[in-house]
């Protein structure tokens, strides 16, 4: 079955890095979005598995993407990717209902481990 | 050199991601040190003439006075000056924060302006080697004067360039009256090499 995956970030080519740093293994069907504005209002359309989010972004943020999320209760799981590694914006994303929190910049290994960590993923085959 | 510097939107983007981690893990070392959250913005990454930089550097002033410390780093044909720029406004609420008693001398604050400056400087230089894999060396911090308005510090230093990669990175730190402005001047032939150096960065 093909995994719904939505990326979230301003920059176009941390897009790119996190869509490259999927599993491959995994088979999914990614879908971009640019701000949160724009992600919530994928989300609202489409049925998304998981989100990979930035924080610091325009229009709107990780922390109001994530608040938003909760108000509407919609229903997608988020995993936060920043390069903020403060403790607190780690304690605080994880307080707005992000499941986990990545450090930029990101790398397959992490990702991966992540994923299989909270039963996104099964294990790699063959490995 | 006669080969003007520009950048693309895509190298504009790279730029600004790369800064994003490096000031990311600056503002990291900074909140343990003050035992505080520092909120992290959008990056500016432009290429600029001298006379704008002046213009920028006095955007930033308003009426306040400053105190600035630059930083030279230079590393695999790549060269820049990293200036951070305090609103002196800042320093008693740093004081508080670092512990130190009573009213501030002089000398406590260029050591509190110091420590900053090393932390912050120092962390987001290796932070942007570390991403493209490249190892500056750092020159000692170097005030550039303490309690002048901007004016001051723009006549003291006269223009040995002309055109800059300037990369702009605004810190406040929340609930506190903090804030200073982090400049990272790149010289033109390390940017038409950072380019070169970025376009793996940018491949699909």
């Amino acid at each position: 079955m093909v995994s719904k995956v939505l990326i979230c970030d301003d920059s176009n080519m941390a897009r790119k890095q996190m869509a490259r740093a999927l599993p491959d293994h995994w088979p999914v069907e990614v879908t971009f979005a640019k701000h949160g504005q724009e992600a919530i209002e994928f989300i609202k359309a489409n049925e998304f598995e998981v989100m990979f989010l930035d924080l610091t972004m325009p229009v709107m943020d990780g922390y109001e993407t994530l608040e938003e999320i909760r108000k509407q209760d919609l229903p997608i799981m988020v995993l936060v990717v920043s390069g903020d590694i403060q403790p607190e914006a780690q304690e605080r994303v994880k307080k707005l209902g992000a499941i986990d929190f990545i450090k930029k910049p990101v790398d397959q290994a992490r990702i991966t481990a992540v994923l299989t960590e909270y039963g996104i993923i099964g294990e790699a085959p063959n490995e | 050199m006669n080969e003007q510097i520009t950048l693309s939107e895509d190298e504009r983007d790279c730029y600004q991601e790369i800064t994003n981690v490096a000031m990311g893990q600056a503002a990291d070392r900074l909140a343990r040190l003050l035992g505080v959250y520092v909120v992290l913005p959008i990056p500016n990454v432009n290429i600029i003439e001298i006379n704008e930089f002046k213009m920028t550097l006095k955007s930033l002033e308003g009426n306040a006075t400053v105190s600035a410390v630059c930083q030279g780093f230079i590393g695999a044909g790549i060269a820049g000056e990293a200036l951070l720029i305090f609103n002196d406004a800042s320093f008693t609420d740093i004081a508080k924060l670092l512990d130190y008693p009573g009213n501030l001398d002089k000398h406590e604050e260029l050591e509190m302006l110091m420590d900053v400056a090393n932390v912050l400087n120092g962390a987001c230089i290796q932070g942007i080697g570390g991403q493209l894999d490249i190892d500056f060396s750092q020159s000692h911090p170097v005030v550039l004067g303490q309690h002048c308005s901007i004016s001051d510090l723009l006549n003291d230093k006269q223009n040995a360039w002309q055109r800059t990669m300037a990369i702009e990175i605004n810190y406040t730190i929340e609930d506190h009256n903090i804030n200073c402005d982090l400049l990272l001047l790149f010289t033109e032939d390390s940017v038409l090499h950072m380019n070169r150096l970025i376009s793996f960065l940018l491949e699909d």
